[in-house]
Parts: C-alpha cells; structure tokens; sequence
C-alpha cells in the first residue's frame, strides 16, 4: 500500500509546474488524512485506469473529411457561379451545418463518438474534418445526425460547436438552425437577389433532424487512422424529392412545411467518396 | 510506449486523486453553493433549471451584475433592468411597450418576472423553451438592447471586476457566452414571489378582510380555471376572447406552432403582483384592472372561433362582485419582493 502511495506522488512531480506542485502538496496532505474506504475506492480507480490504457493498444483513430461541392465540383465561396436543374442560376457566400451523433457500426458493438456535435462551415477550412476514437475493427456502415439533437435543442445554454456564437442558434424562438446556406441569384425576387435558406425545427412535426446512414465497409487498425471521405452535393438542395425553384423560395427562415421539404432534399446531398488508412 | 503508459498512469492517478478528495478541499476560487427553496405546498418547478446550473452566491451575485449592467446593450442604455423594473415586479412600469435601442420600441408587453423556474416555455408565445438561452432574445434584438454576443463578451472581458466575479462564479476566469448565460439564469431564476398578503392568510399569518375574501370566491368560480393557484396561471396558451391588435398583426402561440388553432393564443400570465404590471396584456391594451374585468364581463368576442371554452358565456359579474374581485387581486401584491436589497442593483 505505501509503495502505492508513493509512485503515486512522485511521478507526477515530474513534470508538474511549481504551481501545480504547491497544489499537489495539498492534494499529498489530503491524501493521507482520506479515510481507509476512500484509499481502498481509489485503488480500485487506479486499477481501473491501468487496464483502460492497456485497452487503449485497441483502439485506432476514424477521421471524418467532408468535402463540400456543387454538382461534383469543389464548392467556392461567393465568386463560383452554379446552376440548379431548373437552369436557376445562383452563388453561395455561406454554407454551415451541423454532424452531431456520429456513429461506426460493426457486427456488434457500434462505436459512438462521445459529445460528438460539429460544425462545418465551408468558410473554415479546419472544420471540414474531425476525428475520434474507436475500437479497431471492420465496420460495415456509418451513420450521423444531419443537425443537432432535440436534446440539446432545449437543454439551455451550450458551449463549443453548439456555442449561440456561432450564429446557428434562433435567438426568437429556440433551437438550432440546423444548415444554412446564404447566397444570391438573379431568380430571386429579394431585397440584392438573396436566397438564404436557414433550416431549423426539432420538435414534432416541425422536426427537420435527418439521420444519414452511409454503408461503409472499412476497417479500424489499433493505433492507425483511417479517413472516410465524404462528399456533398448541394444542388441537392433544389431537386428531389422535393421541386423547389429559387423563384418560388428564395428564402426560407423559420421552421414549418418549406423547412422540412429542403431538409427532405439536402439530406440526400451526402455520399462516400473514399475510405483509407493513414498509417500513423 | 513504456513511458507513455507510466505517464499517463500517473495523470490518471493524480486526477483520480483530486476527485476523491475534491469534496473537502475548500479554499479561495471554490463558490459557496447555495439552495433553491421551493416555497411550502407549492407544485415541483416545469424545469429543473439548476440542476445543469449549479447554483450559486457568486454566480447569483454576477448574474445580477449583468441584469442591471448596460454594457450588455449596444449603446449602453438598455439593461434588462430598463424594461424588467424591481418596483414593478420587474416589469416595465405604466408602458404598454418598452423603449428598445435608436428610439424603437418592443412589440410585446415586457411581463413580469418571478416564478420563472415553474414555467414549461418562457414569453408570451412560448418561444423560448430555456431560461438560459433567453437573454439571447432581448440582447439581439434590433428593438430591445440591440447587441451581438461576441461583442458583449468582448465588452465584459475588458473589465476586471467581470473577470474576479467569472472566476468567483466558475472557478476560473474564462468568460464565454455559456457563462454569461447561466449566471442570469441564476438571477433571473432565483426571483420567486411567494410573500403576498394572499399568502399570509394561506399560511394562517393573516386573514382577508371581508371584501378581499368575497373576491377571493369570485376569483375562484370566475378566473382560477386558468390563472390556477397558487402560481395564479396553469402556464397553458389560451384565447381570452380580445380581439387582434390590428397595428401588430400578432398571432401569437401561432407564430411558433404554425398551427391554425393556436392562433391568437398567449400564455396566461400569473397575477401576482397584478397591482404592479400594469397596463396589462401582451399588447397592454388595458390600462386598469377595472378594464381587464370590464373585458371578461362583457367584452369577450364570443364568435371567435379560438376561444377558450371557459369563456364562451364572457364572466357576467355585478358591480360589487367586480369591486371585491380587485381588492382580492391587490392582495397579491409582494413588497417582500419589490423591496429586496437581494435583487436590487449593487
Ligand atoms: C427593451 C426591453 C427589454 C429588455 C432590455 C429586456 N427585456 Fe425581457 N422582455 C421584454 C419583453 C417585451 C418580453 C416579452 C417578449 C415576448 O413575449 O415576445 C420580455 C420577456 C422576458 C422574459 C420571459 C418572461 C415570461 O414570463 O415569459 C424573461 C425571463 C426576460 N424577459 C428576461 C430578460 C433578461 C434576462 C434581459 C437582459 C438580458 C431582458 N429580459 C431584457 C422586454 C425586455
Ligand atoms: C380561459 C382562461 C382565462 C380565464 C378564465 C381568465 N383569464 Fe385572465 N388571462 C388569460 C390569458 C390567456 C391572458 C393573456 C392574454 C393576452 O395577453 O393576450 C390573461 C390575462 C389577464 C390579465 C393581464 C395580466 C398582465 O400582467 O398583463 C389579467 C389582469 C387577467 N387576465 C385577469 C383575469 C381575471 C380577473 C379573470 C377572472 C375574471 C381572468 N383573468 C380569467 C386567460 C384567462
């Protein structure tokens, strides 16, 4: 038991700052005035955390990579002009959406990225990929929320990717935009030809939170990484199943029919491109 | 590989540590925890709202600060103080709509606030499902204080009072917007009205006088079914029978649901301190309590096709009955409230 207590201590010592150290001196102190119970519940702690590290020769990392683009072609921002089927002609200055509850499944055991909500924004090259860890393995298909869960869309104020800051969060009637997309076309009818979509709405009928499934055959190697690729096409927007034509909805702004029917058609927008193993 | 497993051992031991120990090590930069007491024979609260918001004396403390703070609107003139007024119950005193930024005004009556924790959705259409994410409303709105988050936070992290009272609060000094959220949670959430005369003769302290007492029967055949004891509403969304405010076109619980049904249905507001919020309604078409009732005796649009079954036959009362009916109202006044140095700017 003291020979426990020891390396406990020492080891840490080791490259904590002088800071850190004085708080550990405290923490020491505390150490030894815990009750027997508490020592024998921290072993056991400790055990615990040992054989997790060991476990750890398990896991290797899945990197998720999106590639966003129009009709195939790599998406720029504001000076690309596209042309939906209707033969509308439009550009996009933002395009932001929320990946949250990513999952890898396997025979058994799905893998789930624990606080998985991200936001990739077409304007901020770091946040097109992100990545988690998991059980090595062959995985047969992957799966995610194309928005952020009901959940959190009424559970107060959140931080990180969900952060109001990062303007996907209604400040009039609570919840989160769950994609947005904002442009111009010479189709639309609004004030400097806008076309903004700001889809949104988790509750009841309202509900525009789509889960993507993408079969996926691909395999975890422990301690390597491997990359899906996924690809987006987002004149999916404007065609099926759904028509919709920028001359009838260049904009639509709050939960409701219109929402759900774009959310209907840019929920198909996703496939997978490629799956690889970076060795690390 | 060796190393890295004896490293993170020991980083894993010595968290573990501190965890198991955490409970006792007291000191400077640990808040003081405090309770929220849910006054006698009252419901349990809609929310929880501070089980996600550990509640404490600091972060009550820096929530008030930034409720009375001006800096949190754009021009400095607009805390939520200015529409959420202490002598009024916290609501905008004698305005029928508040003044918001570059000489604009709110299109809704600013309500009272207290009791906020029993409420299932928070303003007069039930828009905003979290009193955490409420102040996002009013901050950003062109109308109200006008303000964008990021830019609020850059106001409150140049000041060094912010700073010790973030770190007071929350242990360290980072300011984020959650932060700042939770801590008006804390403030807003704490403001409960439970003191009235009303519930001194509840708890046996006092008793009514007679013309309180016999508008405290016609309360109860008359108006409790939803304005229900002893919050004084049910919190449910309800036509009352007035007709649309032609200037504002508001649909109320409608604008959120999008269903026909709901249009023109608000969220029945709690009388307590009835006295005090005037003029009443979302729009604050009513300038006296008198014209409230006149409404419910005899002004009710009994042809629309919303209204609240409970009002279908209006509330036909004689003169006396109206008379007592206001004085029983005026004992839900709370000056245990209006006056608490608690809840007054610092
Ligand atoms: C310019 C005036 C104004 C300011 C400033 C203002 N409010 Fe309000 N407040 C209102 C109005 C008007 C409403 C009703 C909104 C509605 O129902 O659409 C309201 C509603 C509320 C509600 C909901 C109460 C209920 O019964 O549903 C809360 C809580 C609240 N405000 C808190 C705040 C806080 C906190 C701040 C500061 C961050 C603030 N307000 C700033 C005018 C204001
Ligand atoms: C069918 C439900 C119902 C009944 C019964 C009812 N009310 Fe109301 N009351 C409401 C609703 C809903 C509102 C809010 C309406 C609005 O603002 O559009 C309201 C608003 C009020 C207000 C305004 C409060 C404020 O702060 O703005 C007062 C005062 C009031 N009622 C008094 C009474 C009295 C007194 C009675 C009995 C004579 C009564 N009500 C009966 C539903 C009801």
């Amino acid at each position: 038991m003291n020979k426990q207590r020891n390396r406990i201590f020492f080891v840490p010592g080791l490259w904590i700052t002088d800071q850190q150290l004085l708080r550990r001196t405290l923490v020491h102190k505390q150490y030894y005035s815990t009750p027997l119970l508490q020592r024998f519940f921290l072993l056991l702690i400790s055990i615990f955390f040992s054989f997790s590290v060991f476990a750890q020769k398990q896991t290797g990392t899945l990197k998720i990579s999106f590639i966003n683009t129009v009709n195939g072609i790599p998406l720029v921002l504001n000076d690309s002009v596209y042309n939906n089927s209707f033969k509308e002609t439009y550009s996009i200055s933002k395009l932001k959406y929320y990946i949250s509850n990513v999952r890898a499944n396997k025979a058994s055991n799905p893998q789930k990225e624990k606080n998985s909500y991200h936001l990739v924004n077409a304007a901020d090259t770091t946040s097109l990929h992100f990545s988690f860890s998991l059980k090595s393995g062959n995985y047969t298909s992957f799966d995610f929320l194309l928005g952020v869960d009901s959940l959190r869309n009424c559970s107060g104020a959140q931080s990180g990717a969900l952060d109001p800051l990062n303007d996907m969060f209604w400040t009039w009637n609570s919840g989160y935009v769950m994609f947005k997309l904002e442009g111009s076309s010479p189709q639309s009818g609004q004030v400097n030809n806008r076309i903004e979509y700001h889809i949104g709405g988790y509750a009841g009928a309202n509900n525009v939170i789509k889960k993507i499934s993408l079969p996926a055959a691909f395999e975890v190697i422990a301690g390597n990484t491997t990359e899906l690729i996924i690809e987006t096409d987002i004149n999916k927007l404007w065609l099926g199943p759904n028509d919709i034509s920028i001359v009838q909805s260049p904009v639509c702004s709050t939960p409701g029919a219109l929402a759900k029917k774009v959310a209907a058609n840019y929920s198909k927008m996703f496939s997978l491109k490629n799956a690889m193993i970076i060795k690390n | 590989m060796k190393t890295r497993v004896i490293i993170s051992l020991a980083v894993l031991f010595f968290t573990a540590q501190f965890f198991i120990g955490a409970k006792e090590i007291a000191g400077p930069g640990k808040p003081t925890y405090i309770s929220f007491t849910i006054p006698p024979g009252w419901p349990k609260p809609a929310h929880d709202i501070f089980a996600n918001n550990k509640l404490s004396e600091e972060g009550f403390q820096l929530g008030r600060k930034l409720f009375y703070d001006g800096r949190l609107s754009k021009d400095g003139n607009f805390p939520c103080a200015s529409c959420h007024q202490q002598f009024a119950a916290f609501a905008n005193y004698e305005h029928d709509f508040s003044h918001g930024f570059n000489n604009s005004f709110t299109t809704r009556n600013a309500p009272a606030l207290f009791n906020l924790a029993w409420m299932p959705l928070l303003h007069w259409d039930g828009s905003i499902n979290h009193i955490e994410v409420q102040p996002l409303a009013p901050l950003t709105a062109h109308n109200e204080m006008a303000e964008n988050i990021d830019s609020v936070l850059k106001k409150l992290k140049a000041d060094t009072a912010y700073k010790r009272m973030f770190k007071a609060a929350f242990g360290d000094g980072i300011i984020n917007s959650q932060r700042m959220l939770k801590a008006l949670a804390q403030f807003t959430g704490c403001i409960v009205s439970s003191n009235s005369k009303y519930d001194k003769v509840q708890r046996g302290e006092t008793s009514f006088t007679q013309s309180e007492l016999n508008g405290y029967n016609t309360f109860k055949a008359k108006c409790a079914g939803c304005h229900k004891e002893p919050l004084f509403t049910d919190n449910t969304f309800r036509n009352n029978g007035m007709p649309i405010n032609t200037s504002l076109n508001d649909p109320g619980r409608m604008k959120v649901t999008g269903d026909r049904n709901d249009s023109l249905k608000f969220k029945v507001p709690s009388l307590r301190n009835v006295a005090l919020t005037f003029p009443y309604m979302h729009d604050g078409r009513f300038t006296t309590l008198g014209l409230v009732i006149d409404h419910y005796r005899t002004g009710i649009q009994v042809n629309q096709s919303n209204l609240d079954s409970l009002l279908k036959n209006r509330l036909p009362m004689t003169n006396q009955e109206k008379n007592s009916l206001i004085y029983f109202l005026n004992t839900l006044t709370d000056s245990t409230l209006i006056h608490s140095a608690r809840f007054a700017e610092h």
